[in-house]
């Protein structure tokens, strides 16, 4: 059998879970500063080939590469946390509170922020020769992604804004259905097919993924891309953040959740009846 | 998977002297205990002043096959052997003392003999050693001494047994694992034989001769020819195929095929399925029925797909149930004997009418103290009897503990039970810890191996956690990944201003989760005791001297004003000079 049974991929979605609320503040920050740089140089590639062949279904098609690389090595992205961490809390597993979950969230933002920026200054330097050119069209592709993404949204003030949240809830919706398939496979091919699929779907629908643009933005900016750092995080980091967090729970975690876990077994003592 | 295969051969003769004093032997038993206990060969040279030399021989040799193959399966090779040889050695000290008295005090006269015995299990040779005869190993083209002699020379024509069986009542004995290889050749010898016959001579015999029994006897009539004036044993033990790193009792569980997951009312391997009582990515647990014996309720326990891919799981799941068929006891869950051959692989034990532990603090959030207590030394009654057998559960939590409707508690779980026996005829798992982050002990978490002292840290965090519905370091204790990190972890107190608490207990529960094992009980017993009687040490508001808390600190501390004060006085004594 290839994969697994409701009953064995949640509970392995709790325990994933738990185990990354209790995992040390080293393992935490390392995991996520690794998954944030892997991700970024997947996006710095699927930005190159749209520049280089002008469609975007092709570096759609190959951008999950990285989310793949990254999930195999067991790197953690701010997405998959925000799905899974919560339902540890939630199925009552002694030690785990909000705050540790709050304190994981911390933690692999900060992590994947700094492996994205990392990989975003590379980027930048890689565009400009090291900033003694003007960009290259790849580094003024990344520049207008930054200019349309930030005041794009702000041209239609709270409808830009609900646009941005929305595009966000349904990037991690995607995003965590990947983590979850990845989980009910047994085998490597099966978790990189099933990673594929729904992270192609949102990068070529350009949703809003909160750690994809921790690179595109910076390097934006470092390219000299014609918005403010505050434009990036209110325009776009921090409504993506919200929206990714509520569209992962809601569509992904707390549904199966709620679907396929017996949170706890029988109460009342069980009698064996008369057996058919 | 290859099994172990040896061939033996041997031979004794009693060359010049009117009776044989040598007495060797040697068993290989069938599946399974092959695979449990192992391939035992041995030899002894009863001492030849002595009229009873061949009773002595005879008796260590026999009773060492015997007796090896009675010891609990959950002993070590190295633990069974030394305790056969040391009942073996105070019998034979007994009759010694016993003639000796009729005899003149002469300890000459008595039941003494020499004792090599080797023992072949998985992939290792385990040599045990007293006396003068000789263990070897092929080298080549010769042969290389795996032994000591235990000799006394006094003169170039006499010699004394420094050490042997028989002599006192307690006995050292010398002990040796060796990694073999196919191929390899292992001898046995009395020094009759080897004092005559060189290495080279030896292998060319082995190789000389297909059949090794004619290899032993052409070894001992080249000893006899050249004059050995001695008996003459000789015992030869050619490795022809070693199994693959694991014990192999457990390959034939782990080979059997994987289950599909069965649907309720379904039929399985004899038994019909009622419902199924719990399911997750670790395994499947069913409540069925045995069509066979009556309506008596059983539980099945299946692999989960997840981890069937997972060599080190499957054998843990194979080993439960081995576990578990070596233990009587009401606070441990008992396996039921297979009835018939199986088909699949999975496990079959006692149903227990009742909740998990953990159910049970949630329906009983504020038990009393006297429940508590209870509940907690039922469950060490269950660790005690693991501990007595050498065995370590590793992986206690309340998930793994079901109390049933008239409050008996039961450990259910054995997955991660670590046994003295088999652990070291298993590859290393490397680093996994097999516990749960929340009551394994910190000792795991900086890779070290568990001791008893980790089973009382879990249970220490149970009765925390039924006390006060809290654990005593929420979740940094797992968080920290190293000793100094873990040190500095603050336990909290369990007293809690909304429950009825008594402030003593704390002190007991502190000692019991001590991220120092060194620190917390020694003994379940000790900690259960405590749990019943204010333990005055633990209670004393004044902290204990440094000197005591932290002997290595107080040095340090105190080298650090020697070294300042040293400094001091050189300063003002070049001082003084300028």
């Amino acid at each position: 059998m290839a994969y697994l049974v409701p009953s064995e991929f949640v509970t392995k979605m709790v325990d994933a879970g738990e185990s990354k609320i209790f995992m040390s503040t080293k393992d935490t920050v390392i995991r996520a500063y690794m998954a944030g740089a892997i991700l970024a140089l997947a996006a710095f590639m699927a930005v190159t080939i749209i520049t280089q062949t002008g469609m975007p279904i092709v570096g759609a098609s190959f951008f999950p590469v990285g989310f793949c690389m990254l999930y195999l090595l067991g790197f953690d992205l701010l997405t998959g946390v925000f799905v899974l961490c919560p339902l540890a809390v939630i199925d009552r597993r002694p030690g785990c509170t909000w705050g540790g979950v709050a304190r994981n969230w911390m933690l692999v933002f900060l992590g994947n922020f700094a492996g994205a920026v990392t990989v975003a200054f590379f980027a930048a330097v890689i565009c400009t020769f090291g900033f003694s050119t003007e960009p290259d069209k790849v580094g003024q592709t990344l520049g207008n992604i930054g200019v349309a993404r930030t005041l794009g949204y702000e041209k239609y003030g709270a409808a830009g804004m609900a646009t941005l949240f929305i595009r966000g809830m349904l990037c991690n919706w995607m995003v965590s259905t990947g983590v979850v398939g990845a989980m009910i496979s047994t085998n490597v091919t099966g978790k990189v097919i099933a990673m594929w699929m729904p992270i192609m779907l949102f990068f070529f629908m350009v949703f809003e993924h909160s750690i994809v643009n921790m690179f595109l933005f910076p390097s934006a900016l470092m390219l000299g891309g014609k918005f403010s750092i505050l434009d990036y995080f209110i325009w776009n980091e921090i409504p993506t953040v919200l929206g990714n967090l509520v569209g992962g729970l809601a569509f992904t975690g707390l549904t199966l959740y709620a679907t396929h876990i017996k949170t706890s077994p029988k109460r009342e003592p069980a009698r064996v009846r008369a057996v058919a | 998977m290859a099994q172990l295969k040896l061939s033996i051969g041997q031979h004794s003769d009693r060359g010049r002297k009117e009776a044989n004093q040598d007495f060797h032997g040697a068993m290989i038993p069938a599946e399974p205990v092959l695979g449990l206990k192992g391939v035992a060969v041995a030899l002894a040279d009863g001492i030849s002043s002595s009229k009873v030399g061949r009773i002595a021989a005879e008796s260590a040799v026999g009773g060492f096959l015997s007796d090896y193959y009675c010891t609990p399966d959950s002993w070590s090779v190295k633990t069974s052997a030394q305790r056969v040889i040391a009942a073996t050695n105070s019998w034979l000290d007994a009759q010694t003392r016993r003639t000796a008295h009729a005899d003149e005090h002469d300890k000459d006269r008595g039941h003494v003999c020499t004792l090599s015995a080797v023992v072949v299990k998985s992939r290792t040779a385990h040599v045990f050693h007293v006396g003068d005869s000789r263990v070897y190993r092929r080298v080549g083209n010769s042969l290389e001494q795996l032994t000591t002699d235990h000799r006394v020379v006094v003169s170039s024509e006499q010699t004394y047994l420094g050490r042997a069986l028989g002599i006192n009542a307690e006995v050292e004995i010398d002990y040796q694992a060796i990694a073999l290889e196919p191929g390899d050749v292992l001898v046995l010898a009395t020094d009759g034989v080897y004092e005559h016959v060189e290495p080279r001579s030896v292998v060319q015999a082995i190789a000389d001769c297909p059949d090794l029994d004619g290899a032993a006897r052409k070894i001992v009539e080249t000893a006899y020819q050249r004059g050995s004036p001695d008996n003459l044993t000789v015992q030869i033990v050619r490795i022809d195929a070693l199994p693959d790193g694991e014990a192999a009792e457990l390959e034939a569980h782990t080979g059997l095929p994987l289950p599909p997951l069965p649907e309720p009312g379904a039929l399985f391997d004899g038994y019909r399925i009622v419902r199924r009582l719990h399911g997750s990515s670790r395994s499947h647990v069913y409540l069925a029925v045995d069509t066979d014996a009556g309506a008596e309720p059983v539980v099945l326990k299946i692999p989960s797909i997840d981890l069937r891919g997972d060599p080190a799981y499957l054998r843990r799941f194979a080993m439960e149930e081995w576990v578990a068929r070596r233990l009587d006891n009401p606070h441990l869950l008992k396996a039921r004997p297979p009835a018939r051959p199986r088909n699949w692989l999975y496990v079959v034990t006692e149903f227990v009418d009742g909740r998990t532990l953990s159910q049970w603090m949630v329906d009983n959030p504020r038990p009393e103290l006297e429940t508590v207590r209870g509940i907690v030394e039922q469950i060490a009654a269950g660790l005690q009897a693991l501990h007595r057998r050498e065995m370590l559960h590793q992986d206690l939590r309340p998930e793994n503990v079901m109390v049933d409707g008239d409050g008996t508690a039961k450990i259910i779980d054995f997955g991660a039970t670590r046994v003295a026996g088999i652990a070291e005829a298993e590859p290393s798992d490397g680093d996994a810890i097999l516990g749960t982050a929340q009551y394994a002990a910190p000792e795991y978490f900086v890779g070290e191996v568990g001791t008893m002292r980790s089973d009382i840290y879990s249970l220490g965090v149970i009765a925390y956690q039924m006390l006060s519905g809290r654990l005593p370091y929420g979740a940094r204790m797992a968080q920290a990944r190293t000793r100094q990190q873990q040190r500095r972890v603050a336990y909290a107190s369990v007293l809690d201003d909304a429950r009825a608490i008594p402030a003593w207990i704390d002190g007991t529960l502190r000692k019991a989760v001590h991220p120092e094992p060194s620190r917390r009980y020694g003994e379940l017993s000790e900690f259960l005791h405590d749990l019943r009687h204010p333990n005055r040490e633990l209670l004393d508001a004044n902290p204990a001297p440094l000197m005591a808390r932290n002997p290595l600190l107080f040095w340090k501390a105190l080298s650090a004003v020697l070294a300042v004060a040293l400094l001091l006085l050189l300063a003002l004594h070049f001082g003084r000079f300028h």
